[in-house]
């Protein structure tokens, strides 16, 4: 009886929630999506401008979207641009205003209705699912559920919230400017780039074969693979420091070329490529992690 | 195609006898299959040691005892029907040959041991030279199908799959201009910084040719990623090049740039000069 009166409450709570969302007029969508072929591995890409993207897989078939929009900040051109606006309606004329005044009086005791979702488009095809946000519509925060073995290409620009993914199996293709990459309980394989966040991704497994590339200009990247993984790491930077728990035996390049021997003369050179690369477990899997400046950090799972 | 059909082609495509027709679906199938991709490896490294054996020709004798030997089977069959199996046939013939004292029998193996050693000797000298150009051509072969396989990858919807094919590419001994020009494509147009940043890494393997280091310093101005542009200026002064000054110069004029790879242009610059 107890347990019962608490679920009650528990979901007075959640309405009351929902009641205050409406009150601070917080729009949300809500979209259920199907493959074409469910049987087959889909594909999910989602392109956005200003927002967040976070990506679960569960136990489903469908792919489950919801968005919640949220005021964005104005970037310093839109605020000139709409100063520019506001000093030319100072500047209406007389009929213009009485035209104003006329319509204010129209909508007295009525509210005004948001049509801002029309900026969210989903469309499926052959197995792909494409989520787009028109460009200049607010910011939107995404919350996608996909099948485990959905294969992702996700794509967020200007924005500091970035990108989360958790159990996804399939392969992952993730790229911010500004926010972090956060991927927890994925396998591969993972392409992934962010200009300015970090990129930090942990593995539950690693699959064997295709191979990973991680890259960063300015953050950290960290990254936590399986104690028994098999991989040949590919390190590339230039102020970062890298750090590990991994038992690494570091190989100086041991990608080389040499020169045609057919050559006049009998030119011989042999050239190496610029990067340090480590087996883990007698090597496997190719990683390739790239930072400028930021760190790179190879945690072993515990 | 199935996998199962594929590798029944396998034997052919190494021969060189797979139809016309079948060639393009076989070689897309390959591209798209890592399982098939490494079996192939495999084989056509048992088929490179396979060139090398010399051929073995049965001597005519052998021939004409063999089907003598089958006459008599078919005879002693047709007659009375006597029921005697073939294995027992040819432990009576080889008994025969064998000679009854022990001595003899020891003589008869260490003359055997001897012509087959002083055989062997001959054969490898005569085919040691033959071997060599085989062997050389196999890897040519090898190297064809590494680029083919390259090529193909390096056009997949899926950047780990282009990112194979760029590795791929960087383990061709002789790239070509396909494979070249596939590579300073995919360092221009594909989508993905990862595999851009690849391609920067495998073009640096070739940058002896001259149509890389023309390409590197004009993918320059080109370059949207600050990581890729950053690559691209390091390989540049690491390969001394006049024409790169210029790319440079013209790099560092940009406004919108990146200030650490504008930073990163100056150093180079210095060191160049």
């Amino acid at each position: 009886m107890k347990t019962i009166v608490r679920l009650a409450g528990i979901i007075i709570l959640l309405w009351a929630a929902g009641l205050a969302d409406n009150a601070q007029d917080v729009q949300t969508d809500h979209a259920v999506v199907s493959f074409s072929n469910p049987a087959k591995p889909g594909t999910l890409e989602v392109d956005i401008n200003e927002g967040s993207i976070t990506v679960r897989g569960y136990e489903g078939k469908d792919v489950i979207i919801d968005a919640r929009w949220r005021e964005r900040i104005l970037t310093k051109d839109e605020q000139e641009e709409l100063a520019a606006l506001a000093e030319e309606e100072e500047e209406l004329d007389e009929e213009e205003m009485a035209r104003k005044r006329a319509q204010a009086e129209k909508a007295k005791g009525m509210k005004k209705l948001e049509v801002e979702s029309a900026g969210l488009t989903i469309e499926e095809e052959e197995n792909v699912i494409q989520v787009n946000v028109e460009e200049g519509k607010r910011a939107v925060d995404l919350l996608i559920q996909v099948p485990f073995s959905t294969s992702l290409q996700l794509s967020c620009r200007d924005d500091e919230k970035g990108v989360a993914v958790d159990r996804v199996d399939g392969e992952i293709e993730v790229e911010t400017s500004e926010g972090p990459i956060v991927l927890t309980n994925v396998s591969g394989p993972v392409i992934a780039d962010s200009s300015d966040g970090e990129i930090k991704a942990v593995f539950g497994k690693v699959l064997p074969g295709k191979p990973m590339s991680l890259s960063a200009m300015d953050g950290d990247i960290d990254i936590t693979l399986p104690a028994d993984v098999k991989a040949s790491l590919k390190i590339k930077t230039d102020e970062g420091q890298i750090f590990t728990d991994f038992d690494i035996r570091l190989t100086p390049s041991q990608q080389k070329k040499e020169e045609d021997e057919r050559k006049e003369g009998g030119g011989y050179r042999v050239s190496f490529e610029k990067a340090t690369l480590g087996l883990i477990n007698g090597g496997g899997v190719e990683i390739q992690l790239t930072t400028y400046e930021g760190n790179i950090y190879i945690r072993k799972a515990l | 195609m199935t996998c199962v059909t594929i590798r029944e082609g396998f034997v052919d495509y190494l021969t060189g006898e797979l139809p016309a027709g079948d060639l393009a679906e076989f070689r897309g199938h390959l591209a798209s299959c890592p399982a098939c991709r490494e079996e192939l490896e495999g084989l056509s490294a048992v088929w490179t040691k396979l060139g090398v054996l010399p051929q073995e020709s049965p001597s005519g004798a052998l021939r004409s005892r063999f089907y003598g030997m089958l006459e008599a089977y078919k005879e002693g069959l047709g007659k009375e029907r006597v029921r005697i199996s073939l294995g027992q046939i040819l432990s009576d013939w080889l008994g025969r040959l064998m000679p009854r004292r022990p001595a003899y029998q020891i003589a008869l193996a260490l003359v055997l041991m001897a012509a087959g050693l002083g055989s062997g000797y001959l054969m490898s000298v005569r085919s040691r030279s033959t071997a060599r150009t085989e062997v050389a051509g196999l890897r040519g072969e090898v190297d064809a199908m590494r680029r083919i396989v390259a090529v193909s990858l390096l056009k997949q919807a899926s950047p780990s799959e282009r990112l194979l094919g760029v590795s791929w590419s960087a383990r061709i001994d002789r790239p070509g201009e396909e494979i070249i020009q596939a590579l300073l494509d995919t360092l221009n147009h594909d989508a993905n910084v990862n595999v851009r940043l690849a391609a920067v890494d495998a073009l640096y393997l070739f940058y002896n040719h001259p149509e890389v280091k023309e390409g590197l310093i004009d993918s320059l101005s080109r370059q949207s990623s600050a990581l890729v542009q950053m690559s691209l200026i390091s390989l540049l002064v690491e390969i001394r090049d006049r024409r790169a000054v210029e790319a440079l110069e013209r790099l560092v004029q940009d406004e919108k740039l990146n200030p650490k790879v504008k930073k990163r242009a100056e150093l180079g610059l210095v060191q160049l000069s």
